[in-house]
């Protein structure tokens, strides 16, 4: 092989009708199982141990009511657009696969607009006040390939603070502060801006290169975090977390409470929600659960019994529900499958970017992309209602609109 | 010696293959220590990724980044319990198949990420950098780890799937509900019984008649496991999906979108097709 140079992700939708054409050219003939191959398969798995029907499992309960206790306020879920998502599509916005940064500010400035149907900074003063502290909820997974764009959050502190907020006044922030660092989220790069994680996670302890829990570790046996998050907010889920050490260097706490971060019941008055575009397993990892798994604690033990009901039920109560006041999910590179970790194989530029106050209307039109981009590109997709049921949640909840007929989807 | 510490024959004296030195290409250096990951804590590294690689069987991760410059490498090396779940996992994350030939196992590679199968491994090479690497440099960085790793043979019932119809690499391996996930929903959790222990192959099929369908065959450990299974999936099915026609062995349903399945249990196993058209 010749030193071949970096080439850029293919422009959007090359590689799919290649891959289109591909997949419906290979057509066979017949279909016989045969009694032969049936028993080399028996025969290979009369190796192993029996396998143990799964009993069905239940749903474990959770304190949703008592988020849905508390009022209501002006600035409260889906906000003052229910329903409504605009798209925005520019595609000079990362050509090469470089960011255009002068592109994006523009996408993100008819966006806004779009949303709202004012100027910028009338649209400014309908979700914030000079006062806030406005936090801007990235997500970092992925860093160089599927995290949120540095140049999507530049436009928005741009327009941010030509609309009068004071730098100091933002907060970039994630869970994990080693991964704000790890996508570029750093001092640096965003002089003036705070750069939040809501806890530390001793790295070389979690993969077992030391033994010396003192980084990470109190010597009563609690997480150096644990003042970070709030014990008097919390969401409740009747699963418990593992008890290892692990475990509980990641997640700070390991029963069957979630608590939110301090960040976001004490210090931040607004919330900007900056996903990206992409999925997990055959569902959506972008807004709600961007929220979702990223305002609290001891999460991973929900994955298994709660997952998609997590994204509703954590920001139902008031931390996110009555501050989150808009979303933006970053597609300039989309991901259609491999999610929700980065695989290039399923990475794709896209040039888009989406808006909305409801996190659920924008998740619904997001999901029904995804599914249409999986299709496109010959990958299987499961198009069984459960996997938006919980956003049919969410609007029972009043939290959002998830009825298709309901939303209003706008193209810019 | 500890684990993931090199030697001349590329083989640690733990038993692992070593991670590579800087030495793969001129000017390289490790960037960052060695992480590693085992068990559930894979989620620290990959959080809501990491079930299906636990469902498949996961051992051990181990993770090296290098740097030249502004250009980076990291080396995603995932040791699975065996042949067949590091197997499991390519077929799941290969994509379209579009190996480099220099690499010296099968792959299915991108530029800027290279994903490699070899043994009980599933690898992968990140080429994510501010400056992109070289492509040689990432492949010189695979193939230095791949030179440890011992070949090892996969027994899979991919081969009891009849061929007539059958997509071109469509083939999967199924261990359980994650991944079955993105094809069809028989009910919540282990529906079928594989309990991280019995693999299912699926293909997808497109016959001459125009018909299509995606197969699931699922060959249990005997005859009793497979009657075991079935029972419990009709007992627990999804709500979505409506039997049309209930026999001893087996049964006919039609899915949300109105599209027909059958199940059919033959001895040990159950030969499952969905998402029927005509």
């Amino acid at each position: 092989m010749k030193n071949q140079r970096y080439r850029s992700m293919p422009p959007e939708n090359a590689v799919g009708r290649r891959d289109f054409l591909k997949a419906g050219g290979a057509i066979g003939a017949g279909l016989v199982l045969t009694s032969r191959s049936l028993l080399v398969a028996q025969q290979t798995q009369d190796q192993q141990p029996p396998a143990k029907p799964a009993a069905r499992p239940p749903k474990p309960k959770t304190n949703i009511e008592d988020a849905l206790k508390v009022p209501k306020t002006k600035w409260s879920l889906p906000g003052p657009f229910p329903g409504r998502v605009i798209e925005v599509h520019d595609a000079a916005a990362m050509p090469d696969g470089q960011v255009n940064a002068a592109v994006v500010k523009e996408m993100v400035e008819k966006g806004i607009t779009g949303l709202t149907g004012k100027s910028l900074k009338k649209s400014f003063g309908l979700f914030f006040t000079k006062k806030d502290i406005v936090g801007l909820k990235v997500n970092p997974v992925g860093p160089g390939l599927i995290s949120t764009r540095l140049e999507v959050v530049d436009a928005v502190i741009d327009w941010l603070t030509s609309s009068g907020l004071p730098r100091k006044n933002i907060v970039i922030w994630d869970r994990f502060d080693y991964m704000l660092r790890d996508a570029g989220y750093t001092p640096e790069r965003f002089p003036g801006i705070a750069i939040e994680g809501l806890q530390t996670m001793d790295e070389a302890a979690a993969e077992g290169k030391s033994t010396d829990n003192s980084k990470w570790l109190n010597a009563d046996g609690t997480h150096v975090s644990v003042p970070n998050f709030d014990q008097k907010v919390f969401y409740w889920a009747d699963v418990e977390g593992p008890k290892d050490l692990p475990y509980l260097n990641q997640h700070v706490f390991n029963g069957k409470h979630s608590y939110f971060g301090k960040l976001l019941t004490e210090k931040l008055t607004k919330i900007i929600n900056l996903p990206v575009f992409k999925n997990t397993g055959n569902a959506i990892s972008m807004a709600t659960k961007n929220i979702g798994y990223g305002a609290v604690c001891n999460t991973n033990r929900l994955h298994a019994p709660l997952f998609l009901d997590v994204c509703v039920e954590v920001p139902a109560f008031w931390p996110v529900r009555d501050k989150m006041v808009l979303n933006i999910t970053d597609g300039l590179r989309s991901q259609y499958d491999g999610g929700p970790d980065k695989n290039a194989k399923f990475a794709y530029i896209d040039n888009r970017l989406y808006f909305a106050s409801d996190p659920f209307a924008l998740d619904m039109v997001c999901h029904t992309r995804i599914v249409a981009k999986r299709k496109e590109m010959g990958v299987a997709v499961n198009e069984n209602p459960r996997f938006t049921d919980y956003l049919r949640y969410a609007e029972k909840l009043g939290l959002g609109i998830a009825d298709p007929a309901k939303i209003a989807h706008v193209k810019v | 010696m500890p684990a993931g510490g090199s030697s001349a024959a590329g083989q640690t004296t733990a038993g692992l293959p070593a991670i590579p030195e800087p030495g793969f290409a001129p000017g390289w250096t490790k960037a960052g220590p060695l992480r590693t990951f085992t068990g559930q804590d894979l989620f620290n590294q990959i959080d809501g990724g990491a079930e299906l690689f636990l469902e498949f069987g996961f051992a051990k991760l181990r993770l090296q980044a290098y740097a030249r410059g502004e250009a980076e490498l990291t080396l995603n090396a995932y040791e699975m319990e065996s042949a067949v779940s590091a197997l499991g996992v390519y077929l799941m994350k290969m994509g379209r198949e579009t190996p480099f030939p220099e690499i010296g196992a099968r792959n299915s590679c991108e530029e800027i990420q290279l994903t490699i199968l070899k043994g009980r491994y599933f690898i992968q090479v990140d080429n994510l950098g501010e400056v992109p690497a070289w492509t040689t440099e990432a492949v010189a960085l695979a193939n230095a780890f791949l030179a440890g790793v011992a070949e090892e043979k996969a027994v899979t019932p991919i081969g009891s799937l009849p061929a007539e119809g059958k997509l071109a690499g469509s083939e999967r391996l199924i261990r359980g509900p994650y991944g079955l996930q993105p094809y069809f929903t028989f009910g919540e959790g282990d529906t079928l019984s594989l309990g991280g222990r019995t693999y299912g192959a699926l293909a997808a099929y497109r016959m001459p008649g125009g018909a299509s369908f995606t197969r699931l065959v699922v060959p249990y450990p005997d005859p009793e496991a497979s009657a075991a299974a079935l029972a419990h999936l009709k007992a627990n099915l999804d709500p979505y999906i409506k039997v049309t026609a209930d026999r001893p062995d087996g049964f006919d349903f039609v899915d949300f979108q109105a599209k027909k399945g059958t199940v059919v249990r033959s001895g040990a196993v159950l030969d499952i097709r969905f998402s029927i058209t005509d």
